[in-house]
């Protein structure tokens, strides 16, 4: 009896100390980066949405809480829809374009050369990432610029007989800040999609080639069912980012001429920051914030993620 | 070894003990003094950095004033210069400072907005001390003052004043068929008058097309002052006079912008000047690729002397160049110029609001003021610096001065800095094509009524 009620105590104990390991573990796991997600993530909004219903003003007074930012945005802000029409071509033209398409291109075409030159090429073509983006949108802008110096003036008049300097900032603004943003945004699909082909085992290959398929058949139906979840995971990723990031945009065109390429999130740094409406602009980021999260909601629908995060029913080794 | 008696110890240590009593006694005074050190906040600026600099050169002649007092006070300048590429988005950041209640004692800005400052209570009233310094302030043009002063009274100190024009290339005009005789008209006719603005795209088009230059006007590729002249050339103040509000009449807007649009329609005004860089834009103009050129006289000492090497002397400079007021809208109509003083102002919270005036007095001096006149070429604030032999070599200053009869200032309006951000923005969208003059019209009244407080519409 007294050794039962004795091994009981100890069962207690380990359990109890199985607990406090847990809770601890979870602390020391966990608790940085759910501090870290406060601080930087839900802090911010929670500023933010304080912020819209207030007037603070470009000397960053608040006289006090007010709807007139909600009211300026459903009533007044004419600007609004062509900017979120822009945004929807910014953003789905760079991720159909570059992100997804020209990333598994570039992916597919480097895994199927030789080791060396496969790598050389995804060196080249992360260039543009790890370059500083100051330098990167400086190179862009004496590349394009409208004088006959720029690169592709160059190119056009002395290589093909174009008469006059063509001036793309101008005239072509759309599709510059698309080009510029998707040759930084399809290293990164390159990448994960190279990782993903290289996962494929390699004997399928042999196997269909045995069969009789060609190089495009074995992409059909080898490579691209096996890169659904990469693909799933880049779009919603790509989507969010380019859904928020403006620096490059800034840098290369300054949101012009005139609104041409000012796209919702820059939109909402030019109101706040050049126009010192603070509080509009908080309401306006607002926005972004819900868009975000419904695009995140949706895509994980869409593309179905909760299966790609389920533990796998096989044990793999 | 060495044995003191006690008594001999004592007379000594008791000696050592006087004097250094003396000695701290005779430093008295010195330890005493206080030093207060003022903050000036001032932009980066390479058109005018005596701006600062006389603040600082100032202080010691304060210092002598204060140590002829018997003063115990001294005066410090720590100067706190900000990065911002134009007085615009450094008057947005000091605002940020001041209301964190981080702001300095004295800053430098541009006169238009400094009710912006005292429509929050950052800045100090400063009647009172002007009308009890005349020493200082008592010379001081009085057209200048008006540039200082908000709705209830003055609030800043003129530092500096200009001229905005239309420079131009008189040597491509010759090569475009115009005789010398025209073109050294020009600026007689343009003061008269005579001279319209749409003439102006004529003769640049006539360049354009009949010489090898590109553009035939030029003008800034950011917000700014100068193109205001040009809406004040079709009629548009921006401030009603009964309500002091800003106003926005649209014939006039949409009058004014037709001009920027027939420039660009007559290949005049380049599409993409507003995507140009400022550097380009001076370049093309000063190595003789472009016609006319809209800014101000302080870019010859700042720029096209010292880089573009444009002839120094007076009648080297006028066989070749020249400049001419903003031209009237039409015929017998009113030319233009316009004049954006810099000024200096008070923190309303400093400290030491008798030691700051004082110390912006001195900075004010002629002597001072007309050093940073003659190297930055800008216009002095007091007459009697006119008998400075400096001031009278610089040639460009006593030319410019003529355009002061006809010169307007931007409104001191506390919103004005944002109505330009958006007389800008359709400036852009008429130029790239993306708005037509009335469109442009309706824009600025739309975004200024949406974002600006009682904006008057007519």
């Amino acid at each position: 009896m007294t050794t039962t009620a004795d091994e009981l105590m100890i069962e207690r104990r380990g359990h109890a100390r199985s607990a406090t390991r847990r809770r601890a573990n979870f602390l020391i796991f966990l608790g940085p980066a759910i501090v870290l997600t406060v601080l930087f993530f839900i802090v911010p909004v929670l500023i933010d949405v304080a912020v819209s219903f207030t007037d603070l003003n470009r000397s960053l007074r608040i006289t006090g809480f007010t709807l007139e930012q909600y009211e300026k945005i459903f009533r007044g802000d004419r600007r609004l829809t062509p900017v979120i029409g822009l945004t929807f071509i910014y953003v789905f033209g760079t991720l159909a374009i570059f992100n997804v398409t020209f990333g598994l291109i570039l992916a597919v075409a480097t895994t199927s050369l030789r080791n060396v030159s496969g790598s050389f090429f995804r060196g080249v073509w992360l260039l543009p990432r790890m370059s500083p983006s100051v330098l990167y949108i400086l190179l862009w802008l004496w590349a394009v610029s409208p004088a006959e110096a720029g690169l592709v003036n160059q190119v056009l008049m002395q290589g093909f007989g174009l008469d006059a300097p063509l001036d793309l900032l101008t005239s072509a603004p759309i599709a510059l800040i698309i080009i510029s943003n998707g040759f930084i945004g399809a290293s990164m699909g390159m990448i994960i999609f190279t990782a993903a082909i290289r996962g494929i085992p390699e004997h399928l290959f042999h196997a269909a080639a045995v069969d009789g398929a060609g190089t495009f058949a074995q992409i059909r139906f080898i490579t691209l069912p096996a890169l659904r979840w990469p693909i799933s995971f880049v779009t919603i990723y790509q989507t969010l980012s380019l859904l928020v990031s403006f620096e490059y945009i800034l840098l290369l065109t300054r949101g012009g001429p005139f609104y041409d390429t000012t796209v919702y999130a820059l939109y909402v740094y030019r109101r706040a920051f050049e126009s010192g409406q603070y509080a509009y602009g908080a309401a306006l980021a607002l926005f972004l914030i819900i868009i975000g999260v419904a695009v995140a909601l949706l895509g994980w629908r869409f593309f179905d993620m909760e299966r790609l995060l389920q533990r796998p029913r096989i044990e793999v080794h | 070894m060495i044995h003191w008696k006690s008594g001999t110890a004592a007379a000594l240590l008791s000696a050592i003990l006087m004097g250094g009593s003396a000695a701290v006694f005779t430093t008295m005074p010195a330890s005493a003094q206080e030093t207060v050190k003022l903050e000036l906040w001032s932009r980066q600026d390479p058109s005018g950095p005596l701006r600062a600099g006389n603040v600082v050169k100032a202080a010691e002649r304060l210092n002598k004033e204060l140590e002829a007092e018997g003063s115990p006070k001294r005066v410090e300048v720590a100067v706190r210069e900000s990065p911002a590429k134009g007085f615009d988005d450094d008057a947005l950041q000091l605002l940020k400072v001041f209301g964190i209640d981080q702001g300095p004692d004295m800053f430098i800005a541009a006169h238009e907005w400094i009710c912006a400052f005292q429509e929050d209570g950052f800045v100090l009233k400063l009647d009172d001390y002007i009308a009890k310094y005349p020493q200082h302030f008592g010379t001081i043009f009085p057209s200048l003052w008006s540039s200082a002063k908000c709705p209830d009274g003055t609030y800043a100190i003129p530092q500096d004043a200009e001229a905005r024009m239309f420079f131009y290339n008189k040597k491509l005009l010759r090569e475009a068929g115009y005789d010398a005789a025209f073109v050294d008209a020009l600026p007689e006719r343009a003061l008269s008058g005579d001279l319209t603005m749409d003439e102006l795209i004529d003769i640049a088009k006539q360049v354009v097309d009949k010489t090898k230059a590109q553009y035939g006007i030029l003008h800034r590729p950011n917000k700014g002052p100068d193109y205001i002249m040009t809406f004040n050339a079709y009629g548009n103040d921006f401030v009603d006079p009964a309500s002091g509000n800003l106003l926005l009449e649209r014939d006039k807007l949409a009058a004014a912008f037709g001009w920027f649009e027939r420039g660009v329609k007559e290949g005049v005004i380049p599409a993409n000047n507003t995507a140009m860089e400022f550097d380009a834009i001076r370049k093309e103009f000063y190595t003789g690729n472009a016609a006319f050129y809209m800014y101000g006289i302080w870019d010859l000492g700042s720029v096209a002397f010292p880089t573009y090497g444009l002839p120094k002397d007076e009648k080297g400079f006028f066989a070749d160049w020249g400049w001419i007021a903003g031209p009237a809208a039409a015929k017998g109509g009113s030319p233009v110029s316009l004049t954006h003083p810099i000024v200096y102002a008070i923190s309303a919270s400093t400290k030491e609001p008798e030691l700051a005036v004082r110390l912006l007095g001195h900075a004010s001096a002629a002597d001072l003021n007309t050093d940073h006149a003659v190297t930055t070429t800008h216009i002095g604030i007091k007459p009697e610096q006119l008998q400075d032999p400096r001031y009278a070599e610089t040639w460009p200053l006593a030319r410019a001065t003529e355009l002061l009869k006809i010169t307007k200032f931007l409104p001191n309006n506390a919103q004005f800095g944002e109505l330009n951000g958006i007389i800008y923005a359709a400036i852009q969208g008429i130029e790239s094509g993306r708005l037509s003059a009335d469109d442009a019209a309706e824009f600025v009244i739309d975004e200024a009524s949406a974002s600006l407080e009682d904006v008057v519409v007519k």
